[in-house]
């Protein structure tokens, strides 16, 4: 009876020491082990042996890429223009032995890290160049970063500006800016419309008036052919002229007669002397 | 006890095993099943004996184990272990380093997400020499150059 009773003890010793021993550690994770409270060992993953009662699991670590939130910050430019900046870290812990003895928690100090130094990289730039070179100030961040995190066994893998903006009183201030360099062009291109329709419109009168008096030109030249033939035709020195305007004044009393406001029209019967009388200031022609 | 109880116990603690999943449990199915085989063996042992032996063979199964079966599991990836990942990985050197300025290495494939990476190695390198991983420091690549 001692024997079995001594037997089982020594079996639940056997179960606990095994129990405590036997480790599986998940891909994607190391697990620290301490030995009576010194670093000992990080167990990769698979199966593992630690020696029960002395080696304890101190620390389980993931070695997967971490994905830390930035948190927003107000930033101010070299051109005293306040932005607001957040951004994401990517980062993979290498050394998870350096990652938990190296810093007490490499969260909050890589998200620390990462916000000082993005206000002293966005510090030196001007208000434009931080809102137009994200890939620059990213470049800059995991450089000043590289450095200071490099105890704690920790890769940056990249650091990604998730939104950058200007602060709400900036951002209505560059809106007005925007605004009225819109206005301005509008008045400009109105301006130069206005001044195009003027020059359009002076060379619309000067090619009309220089038809207009192509045309008379050419209504005198008609004239003076005609009272030429007329001439030739009468053999007389100033009855061209005179049969010219009769005819002129026929047609005037015709376009008169048929005019709707006016139902009387008296012609003067000797019409020849009429016209006589019209041109009387003419010099008398050959006889 | 009997030698069935055994084989009842021992295949019962291997069923378990699916259901704990910490895999210990599984050597004391085996121990069990052992020494199930010894009392069929030999009927006459007494209980205590009988249980000190599955202790016994429990223990030697866990040490088996570790010594000849464990060495049979490779890593089939490094997925999730940027370290195992990168360590022995050979790169170019682009730019050799001089003074306090780092030197630059090129890799076939990124590591990390990046096929650049700025390097200190304790001997002296020169543009196009091959050389190989040996240790993280932040964003700095440790390397040695293999003769």
């Amino acid at each position: 009876m001692p024997g079995t009773i001594l037997a089982l003890f020594l079996f639940a010793l056997v179960v606990v020491t095994i129990g405590l021993g036997v480790r599986i550690v998940p891909q994607g994770s190391k697990h620290v082990v301490q030995r009576l409270g010194k670093y000992h060992s990080a167990l990769s993953p698979g199966l593992n042996l630690i020696i029960p009662y002395i080696d304890t699991v101190a620390y389980k670590v993931t070695t997967k890429d971490i994905v830390l939130d930035i948190p927003s910050q107000e930033v101010i430019t070299r051109d005293n223009a306040v932005i607001i900046a957040n951004a994401l870290a990517y980062i993979n812990i290498v050394a998870p032995e350096k990652a938990v003895y190296g810093v007490e928690n490499y969260v909050y100090a890589i998200q620390s890290l990462v916000q000082t130094s993005l206000r002293s990289i966005v510090g030196e730039m001007a208000l434009d160049d931080a809102l137009s070179s994200r890939d620059s100030i990213k470049a800059k961040l995991k450089a000043a970063i590289s450095d200071d995190i490099a105890d704690w066994g920790i890769a940056l893998k990249t650091v990604e500006i998730q939104d950058i903006k200007p602060s709400p009183t900036m951002q209505h201030a560059m809106e007005e800016q925007a605004a009225a360099e819109r206005a301005r062009r509008a008045t400009v291109t109105r301006a130069e419309g206005d001044k195009s329709a003027a020059i359009l419109q002076a060379d619309g009168r000067l090619e009309a008036s220089r038809r207009d008096a192509e045309a008379q030109v050419v209504l005198a030249e008609a004239s003076q052919t005609a009272i030429r033939k007329v001439a030739e035709a009468t053999q007389t020195g100033e009855l061209p002229v005179v049969y010219l305007l009769g005819e002129k004044y026929i047609e005037a009393m015709r376009n008169i007669a048929n005019s709707a406001n006016s139902k009387l029209v008296i012609l003067p019967a000797d019409l020849p002397a009429a016209v006589r009388g019209l041109i009387s200031g003419l010099p008398a022609g050959p006889r | 006890m009997l030698y069935w109880h055994w084989l009842t116990l021992g295949m019962a603690l291997i069923i378990a095993e699916l259901f704990i999943a910490s895999f210990f449990v599984f050597w004391f199915g085996l121990g069990a099943l052992l020494v199930g085989l010894l009392v069929w063996l030999n009927p006459t042992l007494s209980t205590a004996w009988q249980v000190l032996g599955w202790s016994l063979a429990s223990g030697l199964m866990t040490l088996l184990w570790f010594r000849y079966l464990r060495p049979l599991m490779k890593d089939r990836t490094q997925a999730g272990n940027a370290r195992g990942a990168v360590i022995g990985e050979a790169g170019r050197v682009l730019r050799a380093p001089h003074g306090t300025n780092r030197g630059t290495v090129r890799f076939t494939t990124p590591l990390l997400g990046d096929d650049e990476w700025e390097f200190i190695c304790e001997g002296s390198v020169v543009i196009g020499d091959r050389v190989y991983v040996k240790d993280f420091s932040g964003n700095t690549l440790v390397v040695e150059k293999r003769d």
